[in-house]
């Protein structure tokens, strides 16, 4: 008898990078609480659509992809149904983040976490993001000064 | 916050630690970092601001993850999909005709039309054509008598099996021998299911062996779950992935017999259970 390949069940594979999945999540949304409904509601659309996931690449990469976009929709009807509110991917100063990276202006935090911390490469990165490799470039070298900045007022602050 | 936007300077130094900068760029920048002071200053504090980005990042793996997070990616049902199951194997039949072959058959099948043209033109009318229906036609197949059977001893408390799990070797013995199919006891215990037992039936005039799972992890707690398996082959050798009344019906073929999962129809995993068991059966 034939034996059928063995089904991979994506539900295991986001329960081991959900805490990677809601450190982007963060990035992008820069508080715990929406991040959580962000993780969430990610995740029930790749169990949705897994049979898309054709196992070639990083899991993660369509996952962050698609969190980009939610999170960039999401903003988007936010923004209309209040038009002071700020763009995404900047963690409103009301929010105070737990983690310094996470309040990094313009989705200087995502940029950083892509390349520097999930070593993505600048484009692979750039298309996660939805934005050009030079703007990609040009976030990463300006989160790179402002945390080298930041993280000496922070250890100041510690002291 | 204000960031303001880094000088080219900047950014080719931002490119160069992370290796993206081209094969001349890179010469030039080494160059600048053992000539030029500033360079290197800013070099430095490039990396010093990578370094502390990745420790405050690696630090946020650390925090716990909300147990209702985990607990909902766990429990979500998986989408139906369709499953490939094990097929009964197809003679191949290369048909490529030759051109002479093919004027040879235009001949043929031009002779055999007009031979045929001849003889009903020659045919006597006839007053009616007598309807032939097939004889005994039903709707009910062998499969009916599977499902009815499963819906019959699925709402069994304490006679559920006709054979218990712990006569393992005894149940192997007796279905093998009623069904002629050999089989093993799946263990499905990955997919929430405990075996009960097994039976022993008929449908459509050929013995069928049934093992009997509940569900004891999972949605759907306490469903039962029949693997059966028999000599009789369904129409067109093809596998069937149905719901009839309120019960769903996955089969495959081998050359050897025809296997079928049955539960209930709001089981969504049966196609799953089913890749399962064909593996290990």
């Amino acid at each position: 008898m034939n034996q059928p390949n063995a089904s991979t069940d994506i539900r295991r594979d986001l329960v081991a990078l959900l805490p990677r999945l809601r450190r982007f999540a963060l990035t992008l949304t820069g508080g715990a609480p929406e991040a959580d409904e962000l993780v969430r509601d990610v995740a029930g659309r790749a169990i949705q659509k897994s049979h898309h996931w054709k196992g070639e690449g990083r899991l993660e990469n369509w996952l962050f992809s698609m969190m980009r976009s939610t999170w960039a929709d999401e903003a988007k009807k936010r923004r209309r149904m209040d038009p002071d509110l700020v763009d995404a991917g900047c963690a409103p100063e009301s929010r105070k983040p737990s983690n310094f990276v996470v309040s990094l202006p313009d989705g200087l935090a995502s940029a950083f976490l892509l390349v520097d911390v999930e070593g993505f490469t600048y484009s692979e990165a750039a298309a996660i993001l939805g934005i050009q490799p030079d703007l990609l470039a040009t976030r990463l070298c300006a989160a790179r000064f402002d945390l080298a900045t930041t993280g000496v007022r922070t250890s100041e602050r510690r002291a | 916050m204000s960031t303001a936007q880094p000088s080219p300077l900047e950014l080719r130094l931002s490119a160069y630690v992370d290796g993206e900068a081209g094969e001349h760029d890179r010469h030039s920048v080494e160059e600048l970092l053992v000539n030029d002071p500033q360079a290197r200053a800013l070099h430095d504090t490039l990396k010093r601001g990578a370094d502390i980005g990745r420790q405050a990042f690696d630090d946020m793996l650390k925090e716990p993850v909300p147990l209702d997070l985990v607990r909902a990616i766990r429990n979500a049902p998986l989408p139906r999909r369709a499953v490939r199951l094990p097929q009964a194997p197809r003679p191949s039949i290369a048909f490529k005709p030759s051109a002479p072959r093919v004027f040879a058959a235009c001949l043929l099948f031009f002779a055999l039309g007009s031979g045929a043209g001849y003889m009903l033109g020659n045919r006597p009318a006839t007053p009616e054509v007598t309807a032939i229906s097939a004889p005994g036609a039903s709707s009910r197949d062998w499969l009916d008598d599977i499902i009815a059977q499963y819906r019959l001893y699925a709402r069994q408390t304490n006679h559920l099996a006709e054979i218990p799990a712990e006569r393992a070797a005894d149940i192997l013995e007796w279905l093998t021998t009623n069904t002629g199919v050999g089989f093993r006891i799946p263990d499905l215990g990955d997919s929430g299911l405990t075996f009960q037992g097994a039976r022993l039936f008929t449908a459509g005039g050929t013995p069928v062996g049934q093992l009997l799972y509940r569900r004891t992890d999972g949605e759907g707690d306490g469903d039962v779950i029949a693997i059966s398996f028999t000599k009789t082959r369904p129409d067109g050798n093809r596998s069937i992935e149905e719901i009839r009344n309120d019960t769903g019906l996955v089969t495959w073929v081998t050359p050897l017999a025809t296997y079928m999962v049955i539960g209930p129809s709001s089981a969504a995993d049966l196609d799953d259970i089913a890749a399962k068991a064909a593996g290990l059966i």
